[in-house]
């Protein structure tokens, strides 16, 4: 998929484990972790707004499309 | 309440159809028995039949051997759905019954309903055809609007599953 996801330099950056953005955002850790690692096929915006709400960031901060890749 | 009663309905459902698997074979084995007899001993069959004096008794045996052939076309066609019913029954109790080969299975369904029917119609027809007031002769087949609207339903019905299969799809991986 051409769509990154970028969730674990965020999580970095703001210090914060998966598991703990999972607490707060009321989302499973598994769904998390298929986001995490790319094997997710789709998102819903109140899920890509409870991790922008969580993280202080903007959507374009955890996803972006590679130009080129399949 | 209502899913306790529906999780019973399951087995319950599961035994009748494979007691239905059975029974079918055992009809068709009855009708090829039957049948093949009709030819070994001719005289048993018009004596059997009774054909009354004045009619073309030949005619009207020949026409129910027909019409006996055509029943046992129905065993195979009657396998096939109950076998397909029985394993779409293990994917709902394996808790995931909306998958491809379940849309493909109600759409064997719908087109072996089909076959039924057209099997019914015709031996309504020969029914007819060798039936008279001096030998009247009453069939449980012939055009059925019940039937027919059962075929509909079951295409449609498979229709509906493939767009669910296909919906269910997109929805793995949504997070």
């Amino acid at each position: 998929m051409a769509i990154e996801v970028h969730l674990d330099d965020l999580l970095h950056s703001r210090r914060m484990t998966l598991t703990e953005l999972a607490e707060r955002i009321d989302i499973t850790l598994a769904n998390l972790s298929i986001l995490k690692t790319g094997k997710a096929r789709a998102i819903r915006f109140s899920t890509l707004n409870a991790i922008c709400e969580a993280l202080g960031c903007q959507p374009g901060d955890i996803l972006t499309f590679a130009q080129g890749e399949q | 309440m209502a899913r306790t009663r529906s999780f019973a309905a399951l087995p319950i459902a599961y035994v009748t159809l494979r007691i239905l698997i059975i029974l079918n074979w055992l009809y068709g084995a009855a009708i090829l028995g039957l049948l093949t007899y009709t030819f070994i001993n001719p005289e048993w069959t018009l004596r059997a039949i009774g054909v009354p004096d004045g009619l073309n008794a030949a005619l009207i045996a020949n026409g129910l051997r027909l019409v006996a052939a055509l029943g046992f076309l129905a065993v195979p066609i009657n396998h096939i759905i109950l076998t397909r019913l029985v394993r779409m029954l293990k994917t709902v109790r394996s808790g995931d019954p909306f998958i491809e080969d379940n849309a493909y299975r109600l759409l064997t369904i719908a087109w072996m309903l089909l076959l039924l029917q057209l099997l019914s119609t015709l031996i309504g027809a020969i029914g007819k055809a060798i039936s008279s007031p001096a030998f009247p002769l009453h069939l449980d087949a012939g055009f059925s609007v019940s039937g027919w609207l059962a075929v509909l339903l079951t295409f449609i019905l498979a229709r509906v599953f493939a767009e669910g299969t296909l919906m269910r799809r997109d929805l793995e991986g949504t997070v």
